[in-house]
């Protein structure tokens, strides 16, 4: 049980968010005491600030008290970074939601962080523009928290992830200052790139209470392939050789062997049993280019001894093919009470051996692992699958884990290509980062955040 | 508090395929309009699963979460771990009401309904001047909010029954009971039993009900198990109009909004677009529709219990209707219509009937 706050400090926040932004309440506690992850604590109180004055008014009264105090957008995050471990605030931004700013001529927009990326989306529509990483939980997560976690989509490769569109932040700082970082230029090299800085931070080093988004238009038509493997090095060789022409696809999907096994047996697909299934996409803006471009891909698969080669014919059937990609999480998630969704990276060339590896790891430790992936940027998605309630089988889902995180490491990848470290991965920082970088990520931290109140007990700082 | 037995076996599973994505943040009415997870169907879980792991107790504390919800499924509809929300809440309310921790609002609503028989505690019934318990060949089922709040529209719609020229008898009809079950409280059973017996008594084939949520009550509760086992129909009136010939038509631009009973709980979405295409060339469909379309805000005992939270979920029904241009909105659900009238704004222009009482009153202006 979490002791609550302090009468004295309860009166304080009052004086500043009102009675209608302030929470003890159990259930609020209690909600917020988790996401997407198994990771769980309650806050001592919870705050909704309705603007960038009254956030940074919070943490300035925080940093007096030495009280933590964790930014919180939607709570989809997969990693454990907005469990308040160590008690606190909860500051939810939920409130703060207002597009402020759609300019095509300066092809960007202004967001408070509060809107969640669906909402953006929605808006942009019209006028043919994205803002391109987009999460599979982008109907409900934020875009303050796919700022502060470095969001990536399924069109990573030809794309990009979050950081490579945040063009300015208004960021609120541990003492209660507010710091305005980047511009609203398509380039700047004036002085340190603090919004670089920001983007990923996980809420450590401030509260962002303003976006400046890049937005770029959307071609508007798209090509679909799909192709089944017999191998994986089969399936490796013809991602290499697609990834070394000169074309980038807008989609490269993987699902593994037991993602196929899992969809035609619990969510009625018949897709042929086989070591991989590919799906491409690649888009443009006359037919003509985005033929040129799948046809490369079709080449590709078809050089590599893949079967059941198949073009879309209409977008319809497009959507078919990817009726078993959208269809996996779910099912994923319906076969058993616990998964541990991991988001290891390597280098493109590695991707096979990771692959492999993972086949191998699940194997050694008696643990399904369904693989899935965007194969061009090398993000792989091992979603380790168990009855969490047993301990046997949770510890031997959290083996396989670090040796999947080892491996990775290994190949020259990283820990995560999208989900954050949070708790999670907090342990494993030190597999990846050599002792010279922690110290200076510690020593950031500190200058931004001397009494570490912005979310504490994170990222293995 | 103990959690019983009964609960564990039943729900634990259930709760803990919960796997906290939010997903369900997205589409919840009540999210939509607090911003406050802890509302949300996620919210619940977690509060469910610490009361499973022994970490609170499912006491007054919680109510606010477990207690404020409009069942309108649209969680469940969307949740990729197949988490059936509304039924989970129903067996939590269930172990508050056994408890002594049911909502104030609904404590006393059996004494209530087996005292008065309608959830209103009115004391006299309507007086529709029609058949009452006689032999026909349909029965016409008001249900409460019909009889007591929206009596003028039923009316209407007999009117309308009148000139199809039905067969049908009303009954000395009682409450259908089946909001009992989903405050957590114990059934009536001579609630059900009067029902049955009246219904049964008139011979009739086909119960027509005003509420979708009676006919689910009727449809699904073992309670009326009996309609069932003589093969008696339970329609609702969009299902009896898609069947007939309506003498009317309308210029009116319309626009319909799917009950959450009658469109995600019994898949009913075809009928009453049938009905409308049939009277109105002039229709728009609503942004959110069928199993997405928006909440009412009025299921669930939401209505009685938070009437503020109730009313910001229609008016936000209420924008979309305004954006679609339409003049009318249409539904086939007393309560909805209950709901959605009393949180219309002055300056929204916007009429609103179930579809029958619209036809009537369109026979009426014609003759
Ligand atoms: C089913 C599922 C699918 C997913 N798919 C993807 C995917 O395809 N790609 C991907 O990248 N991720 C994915 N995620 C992970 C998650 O949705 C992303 O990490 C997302 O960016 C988190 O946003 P949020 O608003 O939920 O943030 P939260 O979970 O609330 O917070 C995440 C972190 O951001 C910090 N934070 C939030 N707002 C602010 C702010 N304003 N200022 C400072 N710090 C802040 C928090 O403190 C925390 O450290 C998925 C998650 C789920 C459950």
């Amino acid at each position: 049980m979490t002791p609550g706050l302090g009468h004295k400090l309860k009166e304080a926040l009052l004086a500043i968010v009102g009675p209608e932004g302030f929470s003890e309440a159990l259930i609020d506690m209690v909600s917020y005491s988790g996401d997407a992850s198994e990771h769980s604590h309650r806050p001592q109180a919870a705050v909704w600030p309705r603007n960038a004055q009254e956030v940074a008014a919070i943490l300035s009264l925080a940093n007096q008290e030495r009280l933590p105090v964790v930014p919180r957008g939607a709570g989809t995050g997969l990693a454990g970074a907005v469990v308040p471990v160590r008690g606190g605030l909860v500051m939810d931004l939920a409130r703060m939601n207002r597009i402020r700013e759609i300019s095509l001529a300066d092809r960007l927009v202004v967001v408070e962080p509060g809107v969640v990326f669906a909402q953006l989306q929605t808006a942009l529509a019209p006028s043919g523009f994205s803002f391109p990483p987009d999460p599979a939980s982008g109907k409900v997560a934020t875009l303050g928290g796919n700022v502060a976690t470095n969001a990536g989509g399924l069109q990573g490769a030809k794309y990009g992830v979050t950081r490579d569109y945040v063009l300015g932040l208004e960021v609120a700082l541990a003492d209660g200052s507010l710091m305005r970082t980047g511009s609203r230029c398509m380039k700047s090299v004036s002085g340190y790139d603090l919004t670089g800085l920001m983007v990923g931070s996980e809420g450590t080093l401030g509260v962002v209470t303003e976006i400046t988004l890049k937005v770029v238009p959307k071609p508007p038509l798209s090509a679909t392939a799909s192709a089944s493997f017999g191998d994986l090095r089969q399936a490796g060789d013809a991602i290499r050789q697609i990834m070394s022409s000169r074309f980038t696809p807008s989609v490269l999907e993987i699902l593994d062997a037991e993602c196929i096994k899992v969809l035609n047996r619990h969510a009625g697909q018949s897709l042929p049993e086989a070591a991989a299934m590919v799906l491409a996409e690649a888009d443009g803006y006359t037919e003509q280019e985005t033929d040129l471009q799948i046809r490369q891909i079709t080449q590709a698969f078809a050089e590599n001894d893949a079967q059941n080669i198949a073009l879309a014919q209409s977008p319809e059937e497009a959507q078919q093919f990817w009726a078993a990609r959208k269809a996996i999480g779910g099912t994923l998630f319906s076969l058993n009470n616990t998964m541990l969704a991991e988001d290891v990276t390597v280098p493109l060339s590695k991707v096979t051996d990771m692959l492999v590896g993972i086949g191998e790891t699940a194997r050694r430790n008696g643990v399904l692992i369904a693989t899935l992936g965007h194969l061009g940027d090398g993000n792989l998605h091992p979603n380790l699958i168990i009855d969490g309630r047993d301990p046997d089988q949770l510890a031997r889902a959290h083996r396989a884990a670090a040796e999947l995180f080892a491996l990775a490491v290994e190949l020259g990848g990283t820990l995560t290509g999208e989900h954050g470290i949070g708790l999670a991965k907090a342990s494993f920082m030190p597999l990846e980062h050599d002792e010279t970088a922690m110290r200076m990520m510690r020593q950031i931290k500190r200058t931004f955040d001397p009494h570490d109140i912005l979310n504490p007990g994170k990222m293995g700082l | 508090m103990q959690l019983s037995s009964e609960f564990r076996e039943n729900f634990e599973e259930q709760i803990l395929q919960c796997s906290q994505c939010g997903f369900c943040q997205a589409v919840c009415p009540l999210f939509a309009v607090s911003l406050r997870p802890a509302f949300n169907a996620r919210g619940k879980m977690m509060v469910l699963k610490e009361a499973l792991r022994g970490k609170l107790a499912l006491d007054e504390q919680v109510l606010d979460s477990i207690f404020q919800c409009t069942a309108c499924a649209n969680c469940s509809h969307h949740c990729p771990s197949g988490v059936d929300v509304p039924g989970i809440v129903k067996a939590a309310r269930r172990e508050m009401s056994r408890t002594g921790s049911c909502h104030p609002a609904f404590t006393g609503l059996s004494q209530v309904l087996a005292q008065h028989g309608n959830i209103y505690a009115e004391e006299d019934p309507p007086e529709f001047q029609r058949l009452l318990n006689q032999p026909a060949e349909y029965v016409y089922f008001a249900g409460c909010v019909g009889n007591y709040r929206e009596e003028e529209a039923s009316e209407t719609v007999l009117d309308l029954l009148d000139r199809l020229e039905l067969n049908y008898s009303l009954i000395d009809e009682v409450c259908c009971g089946g909001v009992l079950e989903d405050m957590g409280l114990q059934a009536v059973a001579a609630l059900a039993q009067a029902n049955l017996e009246r219904i049964l008594a008139t011979g009739a084939r086909t119960v027509i009900t005003g509420c979708p949520y009676c006919a689910r009550t009727f449809l699904e509760r073992p309670e009326y198990q009996p309609l069932r086992d003589q093969g008696i129909q339970v329609l609702v009136l969009s299902q009896l109009l898609a069947q007939l010939e309506l003498p009317v038509t309308t210029d009116q631009r319309v626009t319909y909004h799917d009950p959450c009973d009658l469109g995600r709980h019994c898949g009913i979405y075809r009928e009453p677009r049938q009905v409308i295409a049939k009277i109105a060339p002039d229709f728009v469909e609503l942004a959110h529709n069928r199993d997405q379309a928006l909440c009412c805000g009025a299921g669930g005992g939401m209505r009685g219990a938070y009437p503020k939270n109730s009313l910001a979920v229609a008016r936000r029904r209420l924008e979309e209707v305004e954006q679609s241009g339409a003049e009318v909105l249409l539904t086939d659900c007393n309560s909805c219509v209950h709901n959605l009238r009393n949180a219309k704004l002055r300056k929204q222009k916007i009429q609103i009937y179930t579809l029958a009482e619209y036809i009537g009153r369109l026979l009426e202006g014609a003759s």
